[in-house]
């Protein structure tokens, strides 16, 4: 059942990905370049809500939430690495494969591309593991944990900041792009 | 499919009196995440790739396979995670046949350096590879760490969402614009 409702939500996470125009390789390089914001945006209120809906609902509903650790050097070193290749080609892990549905044939390149990068990490990962992984590893912190809050206020203010970022930034996307 | 197409935006990307395209799709996106964790759990693409590897090399490497340390923690493909990627792709060809496009969309050149189609293949491949590696070796990507972590509060999703954009804004800028 969790299998056709991984299903489930994989296709309309597609449909909203292509809508929105996330599996818009030039879309994404144009909001790194600040020229468009609409996808930094939809991706500060994709959070602020998930986050205070999913804490919410966590008190009627038994939630399957999985914190991932802070190993500093590997997340932030892997993050650097990942904003290189998120620059060059305009693709996530995802939206290459909302693209290729598309139809889009560049797409289909950065999949092939994350293959060989996922088999390189998978063949050096025994070396890799601990240098730079198994070190400074502080566990599954959470913004709650931190500040000593409950889990849905700590939300609610996650989501407050985000929607005030939100708000101050200028309005790129009106501007016909 | 020539090498100077030049891609227009949509007509639907203008921004109307109604609340813009992201707003809709923002709160829409939010409440599939939420959904998601009280379903099977957090939405995440990027494991797939080594699971997929994984099921690969054990038809074709089976002992390799069989001592692999990261295969072995990645496990198998028969997950709802590996269902959800293929719905992003049934998602993405479903979104463009319903918005009326019949035609598939033109190859964006997103640096002035990709004068051809080859160019931009090859930066379409070499991001591939570093997104993907960077993914692994941080434990998540856009979905998993981004998207998922950050809504679950987790410190990790927004460290990695400091590399991610910092380093992205950073190779966007220095590759000037192309289209």
């Amino acid at each position: 059942m969790t299998l056709l409702y991984g299903l489930l939500v994989g296709v309309i996470m597609g449909v909203l990905l292509q809508r929105v125009r996330a599996s818009s390789p030039l879309m994404i390089v144009r909001n790194l370049r600040f020229e468009n914001l609409s996808i930094i945006k939809f991706m500060a209120l994709t959070i602020a809500v998930g986050a205070v809906v999913a804490y919410a609902i966590s008190f009627v509903v038994p939630m399957h939430f999985d914190v991932k650790p802070v190993y500093v050097l590997g997340v932030l070193g892997g993050g650097l690495i990942f904003g290189l290749g998120f620059g060059l080609g305009g693709y996530c892990p995802g939206t290459c494969v909302v693209g290729a549905g598309e139809g889009r044939k560049d797409a289909f390149f950065t999949i092939l591309g994350g293959i060989v990068g996922a088999l390189v990490f998978t063949l050096v990962y025994g070396w890799l593991e601990p240098i730079l992984i198994a070190p400074m590893n502080y566990g599954k912190l959470t913004l709650a944990g931190v500040l000593h809050l409950s889990a849905l206020v700590a939300a609610v203010v996650l989501a407050v900041v985000f929607i005030g970022v939100i708000a101050v930034l200028p309005r790129r996307e009106a501007e016909g792009e | 499919m020539s090498e100077t197409a030049v891609v227009r935006p949509a007509a639907t990307e203008r921004v109307g009196q109604a609340a813009p395209n992201w707003v809709i799709m923002g709160v829409l996106f939010g409440l599939l995440g939420a959904a998601a964790i009280a379903l099977f759990g957090p939405i995440g693409v990027s494991t797939t790739y080594p699971r997929f590897i994984g099921g690969l090399m054990k038809l074709l490497a089976p002992g390799a396979a069989a001592t692999n340390p990261y295969l072995a923690k990645v496990g198998g493909l028969l997950k709802p995670e590996t269902m959800l990627v293929i719905g992003l792709f049934v998602g993405g060809y479903l979104a463009r046949r319903l918005s009326g496009q019949r035609k598939a969309p033109a190859i964006e050149h997103v640096h002035a350096e990709e004068t051809s189609v080859g160019r931009r293949y090859l930066n379409a491949f070499l991001g591939g590879v570093f997104i993907l590696f960077g993914a692994r070796l941080a434990g998540g990507c856009t979905s998993g760490h981004i998207i998922s972590g950050i809504t679950q509060l987790a410190l990790s999703g927004m460290l990695f969402a400091v590399g991610v954009f910092g380093m992205g804004i950073v190779t966007a800028r220095l590759m000037k614009g192309g289209h």
